[in-house]
């Protein structure tokens, strides 16, 4: 198929959010016929700066590590089965590292052309230490990307598609 | 879910009116209990403990960061403590600990858990943030520090 939109990525990374955006990205999928790709990253980095900081200690960094990877899994399967749920494929995709440039990366290897996310924290301040990764890689991916919002109006909506 | 989104006056004690390690950590679950944000005091009270006893979390120039994955939280939550006379807080560099961030995270929520981690890390990088916190007089006024713009 060449639509607008043939190739569809979602962030997952755990959280409620991302959830819903993955939700909507299976009804998406199945409404333009795009291929849908689920996305966990690993925030290797996090846990290196954190190791650096003194904030965890080198046990408590495996341990974090083999969470994230469980994590990635078990997420990666739920987005895999809500896309079965409704008769849409789901590749699911792994990657390590910075979590903003790893989206990039993913987002241009495999041919993305939209970037499905969770919503983001409202506003609240202007400190730059307050900033978020998934906003970094919305801003840096090459692709258009939409930020899903309203959770109960996206659950009715997946929950209708039959 | 940035940091940002964790903090109102309720989850706050300025100044913080313990005077030793364990104290200090009593201190901010109950601010955490009162608030509604915790199922089990002493649960949770016993989780940041069990991980404090692996390795103190106070860090250096007075920051400390107790933390812990416990599942009697429903998402992940965060106290914050201020106290300016200091706590001796067995930190890397001997110094008594003046800014608490304790924080809580579900077993499950390893992601989340994790960026906010690296979030206070962030942010108390920078000294002239960190002097503000301290002179901070009450809830509101961090409250302030974190939303101003």
């Amino acid at each position: 198929m060449d639509g607008p939109v043939n190739r569809i990525m979602v962030y997952v990374d755990g959280s409620e959010q991302s959830i819903t955006a993955a939700q909507y990205a299976v009804c998406l999928a199945r409404s333009t016929g795009a291929e849908l790709y689920a996305l966990y990253i690993v925030n290797t980095r996090a846990l290196s700066d954190l190791v650096n900081a003194r904030i965890f200690l080198q046990a408590e960094q495996e341990e974090y590590q083999h969470d994230l990877e469980s994590d990635a899994d078990r997420y990666l399967q739920h987005a895999k089965q809500m896309g079965r749920d409704k008769g849409v494929a789901v590749k699911t995709l792994k990657a390590s590292g910075t979590v903003n440039v790893e989206i990039k990366n993913m987002v241009k290897d495999n041919e993305i052309d939209l970037l499905v996310i969770g919503e983001l924290s409202k506003i609240r301040s202007r400190r730059d230490e307050l900033y978020n990764e998934t906003e970094r890689a919305m801003r840096s991916v090459p692709c258009s990307v939409l930020m899903v919002k309203d959770e109960d109006y996206v659950l009715d909506v997946y929950n209708k598609l039959t | 879910m940035a940091i940002i989104d964790l903090i109102s006056s309720d989850v706050i004690r300025v100044p913080v009116k313990s005077v030793t390690k364990t104290e200090v950590i009593r201190e901010l679950v109950d601010v955490l209990d009162k608030a509604g944000k915790i199922k089990d005091k002493d649960s949770v009270y016993n989780a940041v403990i069990a991980r404090e006893n692996m390795g103190s979390t106070g860090l250096e120039k007075g920051i400390a960061v107790p933390h812990a994955k416990t599942d009697k939280v429903k998402s992940l939550t965060m106290a914050i403590g201020i106290a300016p006379e200091g706590v001796d807080f067995d930190s890397l560099d001997g110094e008594p600990s003046k800014l608490f961030f304790l924080l809580l995270a579900q077993p499950d929520q390893s992601g989340p858990h994790i960026e906010a981690l690296a979030e206070i890390a962030r942010i108390t990088r920078s000294a002239s943030f960190c002097r503000l916190l301290l002179a901070s007089e009450n809830a509101d006024e961090v409250v302030e520090l974190f939303t101003e713009d």
